[in-house]
């Protein structure tokens, strides 16, 4: 068909690069991604129901420290869900390489000051 | 003939269960050689071959081993027929040699749990290589998961063809391309190949014991992990034999939300694999154009769920997280516009007669090929099958949604290539339609009750490639006491074995393609 090759030949005219330009400029996330869990340290409680719901075992808990470990953490969400007081929730945090497999483990201490 | 074992499964009471696709069935006790020609007297009835799972039932009742052969009944329901054996040397006639569909399901359950089907065709070990010790059969209740067996010295032993001219191809397991691993053998004379032996099971990360003894929410993460793009079929077949087992109603706006789920996945399996096809000829303006288009699903897909292959957000009892209002908003203008784009792909494609020539009469299978080895999904329509859970046992909301079953008749790679493009379009419609009907309100139900220790049900889902079902076994204390996985690739690569012979070995990858069966939730 010649209208196809008419189509085919203008195409790359028409249409606009669909890649964008990160890491100069940040990605476009949606509202509903999935990054790092983010604790609220002044709503946590040390309830600890994070650390149950957690699939992978990802999450301790000790008084002060609430660690998590993003090399086992799958980023299913059960941990934001569990929480009694909502201090957690899937953040937009999404550039998670270190050198270290230590570096992976995030500390946060939870009995902040209100 | 009755064994001496009561059965453990009373039948559920049928009003308020989710759906007729999960469904308990009842368990007939059968004498173990009397499995072959009773399923075989399904078949011939006008039953399907669903699974073979092999089981150990001193967890339930106490002693012996069994295996339990599932059929679908023509009616929609399922039989059920349940052998016990012995601890010792547990053996039943094979029933391969009359249903020919069972055949990886017995070399399966004869690794996995040591029971020997007498006069298995082909007797070589399938999920367990040969690194395997003998003795060791995992799915054993005696067999810690967390030992690791010494390593055996035993070496792998092709099938083997022999004869003047015949020479023997090997492919993989390592391939050139970010794909998953096979060993493809093939036996060729000239370009021709004779005999195709795939031979997979090399992610075989023993799934099927890692959730015994967990709860079914603790299950979850892994059995929708068993592939990456099977997420959704994966978790509404095991939250559909959850709900069943513990008499769960879903909420509406979880019944509509795990429809539009189940259509964005074989939408965004099936524009992939329309390219896969292209890239299975290296034509690679339709590669781009159709890897442009599934980009745009998955990033669709991502704001919807906040995951690209959507991952968590189906769970037991309805959905894990709500979709997201700002995704749904603007999911059906991008279904409008992929439409256009995708009419006009399949169109370049259809029109041009040198890919088309590479497509025609490619890699065939007929219909009593794809009827005796159990093909499902695209495999069995693009070979005259219309086989299709949406349609033929619904669940949840596809109740209530007519399905336009896709079907061709020539078995070939255009066969199969043209079923995904129609199924696609079909998709699109079902997904405006179950958001436009998605209604408000609650997405998760508590689970109603605890089920009884030893309760069995199955449940099942139409996915991009075929149903995938899931049987189920509660433990006393409500963790799982038996999971299986019967994916429809795991149904689907043999039919693709019996694909290849007769063709050009650098056909191969094309007629890989037009089936583009996963190969971890086949190994599991």
């Amino acid at each position: 068909m010649p209208l196809d090759v008419f189509d085919r030949l203008l195409r790359p005219l028409r249409s606009r690069p669909v890649t964008s330009r990160y890491p100069d400029e940040p990605p476009d996330l949606p509202a509903a991604a999935r990054g790092l869990p983010e604790l609220d340290p002044v709503r946590c409680d040390g309830s600890a129901a994070c650390v149950s719901a957690c699939p992978t075992g990802a999450i301790r808990l000790s008084d002060p420290v609430w660690s998590l470990d993003a090399g086992a953490c799958i980023f299913c969400g059960a941990c934001a869900r569990a929480c009694p007081r909502d201090a957690i929730r899937l953040g937009r945090q999404i550039e998670l390489a270190v050198l270290e497999r230590a570096d992976l483990t995030i500390e946060r201490a939870w009995r902040a000051e209100p | 003939m009755a064994e001496p074992f009561a059965t453990s499964d009373p039948l559920p009471d049928s009003t308020g269960a989710p759906s007729a696709t999960a469904s308990a069935g009842t368990v007939e006790w059968v004498a173990p050689d009397a499995l072959g020609p009773r399923v075989a007297d399904l078949i011939a009835e006008g039953g399907r071959f669903v699974m073979l799972v092999g089981l150990d039932e001193r967890s339930v009742s106490g002693a012996g081993l069994a295996v339990e052969a599932v059929v679908g009944r023509p009616d929609g329901g399922l039989a059920r027929l349940r052998a016990g054996l012995p601890l010792e040397e547990p053996s039943y006639a094979s029933i391969s040699p009359l249903v020919p569909a069972a055949h990886w399901d017995e070399r399966e359950v004869k690794d996995l749990f040591g029971i020997v089907p007498r006069g298995l065709p082909d007797p070589r070990r399938l999920v367990l290589h040969e690194r395997w010790p003998r003795g060791y059969h995992p799915l054993r209740k005696d067999v810690p998961a967390a030992v690791r067996p010494p390593d055996a010295e035993r070496h792998f032993v092709p099938f083997d063809v022999r004869g003047e001219g015949v020479y023997q191809l090997p492919v993989g397991p390592i391939h050139a391309g970010v794909i998953e691993p096979g060993h493809f053998r093939f036996s060729a004379i000239g370009e021709r190949v004779l005999h195709l032996d795939a031979r997979l099971f090399f992610v075989h990360r023993g799934l099927e014991k890692l959730v015994e003894g967990r709860s079914f929410g603790a299950a979850l993460p892994i059995v929708e992990r068993a592939c990456g793009v099977c997420t959704v079929t994966h978790a509404v077949a095991y939250s559909q034999a959850v709900e069943l087992l513990t008499r769960t109603t879903i909420p509406p706006r979880a019944r509509w939300a795990r429809v539009l789920l189940a259509e964005l996945e074989r939408l965004y399996n099936h524009v992939g694999d329309l390219g896969n096809i292209c890239a299975g000829i290296g034509f690679q303006p339709a590669v781009s154009r159709f890897g442009w288009l599934k980009e745009r699903l998955l990033r669709a897909n991502d704001a919807l769920t906040g995951h690209r292959y959507l991952t968590g957000v189906v769970a037991p009892g309805g959905l894990a997280t709500d979709l997201d209002p700002d995704g749904l908003a603007v999911l059906p203008e991008t279904l409008d516009a992929i439409g256009l784009e995708l009419a006009s792909a399949v169109r370049s494609i259809v029109r041009s007669e040198g890919v088309m020539g590479r497509f025609h009469g490619t890699g065939v299978v007929s219909a009593d090929t794809a009827t005796a080895l159990g093909a499902l999904g695209v495999a069995a329509k693009a070979s005259g099958l219309g086989l299709d859970l949406r349609r033929d046992r619904p669940a949840g909301a596809y109740e209530e949604l007519e399905i336009a079953l896709v079907t061709a008749s020539t078995g070939d790679v255009a066969a199969r290539f043209h079923v995904r493009a129609q199924e696609a379009h079909e998709s699109l419609r079902l997904v405006r339609e179950a958001a436009r009907r998605l209604p408000p309100g609650a997405i998760v139900a508590p689970l109603a009750t605890t089920p009884l220790a030893g309760d069995s049900v199955l449940g099942a889902a139409e996915g991009p490639r075929g149903a995938s079902w899931i049987w189920l076994r509660a433990a006393a204390d409500g963790t799982i006491d038996r999971l299986h996985l019967r994916s429809a690739s795991f149904a689907n690569w043999p039919v693709v074995a019996a694909a290849v012979p007769g063709n050009l070995v650098p056909d191969f990858p094309l007629i890989n393609k037009s089936f583009e069966l996963c190969y971890a939730c086949t190994d599991r």
